[in-house]
């Protein structure tokens, strides 16, 4: 069975007043998939998951939470 | 959400690719018709001739698979979910309609198969557009 992930990433880059699009440029995906992440409508892969932690400069488990 | 917002711009290296192929499909095609229209193609002839456009078809194959690599995991996962929408509903309305021409219905042509899968692949693709908005 799945391991439900709740993740802070919208208050993550709202903090940094980064908008969805400039996320996305940065990790080099579509807009669509960061929305798609913020809104826990699905989970990263783990490569993403750590690119995300690597752009936001913080451990990984700061910003997903296993539930 | 409005349509544009639900779906990733299409790129335009993917235009330019897709388009190309589609434009030397239209021209081959063409080219095709003429040549059987002369009456001098026979038998394997014939065949070969008609069959001519599947060639650029090929250079559109190659488009949409370059363009496939490009998707990042969700815009993968979104067309797995649309392909395997077309995939089964495909199946099921040629079979369906073919156990119907078993009682009757008139037979229809190849040529209806694709576009029911393609009709069903962006039905398929609003759908996948939707569940991950």
């Amino acid at each position: 069975m799945a391991l439900p992930v709740k993740n802070h990433l919208k208050l993550l880059r709202t903090e940094r007043g980064w908008s969805q699009n400039a996320l996305a440029e940065r990790l080099g995906v579509s807009r669509q998939t960061i929305n798609a992440i913020e809104n826990e409508r699905c989970d990263p892969s783990l490569p993403l998951a750590f690119q995300i932690a690597r752009v936001f400069g913080l451990p990984i488990e700061s910003i997903f939470d296993p539930m | 959400m409005t349509p544009m917002k639900l779906f990733s711009p299409i790129p335009r290296r993917y235009l330019f690719e897709l388009g190309g192929a589609m434009l030397a499909y239209a021209l081959v095609l063409f080219a095709s018709i003429r040549l059987l229209q002369t009456g001098r193609f026979e038998g394997a002839a014939a065949a070969a001739v008609a069959l001519l456009p599947v060639l650029p078809c090929l250079a559109a194959c190659w488009a949409i698979l370059r363009q496939f690599r490009r998707l990042d995991e969700l815009q993968m996962r979104m067309q797995l979910e649309a392909l395997g929408f077309s995939f089964a509903g495909t199946a099921m309305l040629s079979f369906g309609y073919g156990f119907l021409e078993g009682v009757g219905w008139r037979p229809l042509s190849m040529f209806f198969v694709w576009p029911v899968m393609a009709g069903l692949w962006l039905v398929g693709g609003v759908l996948a557009a939707w569940r991950y908005r």
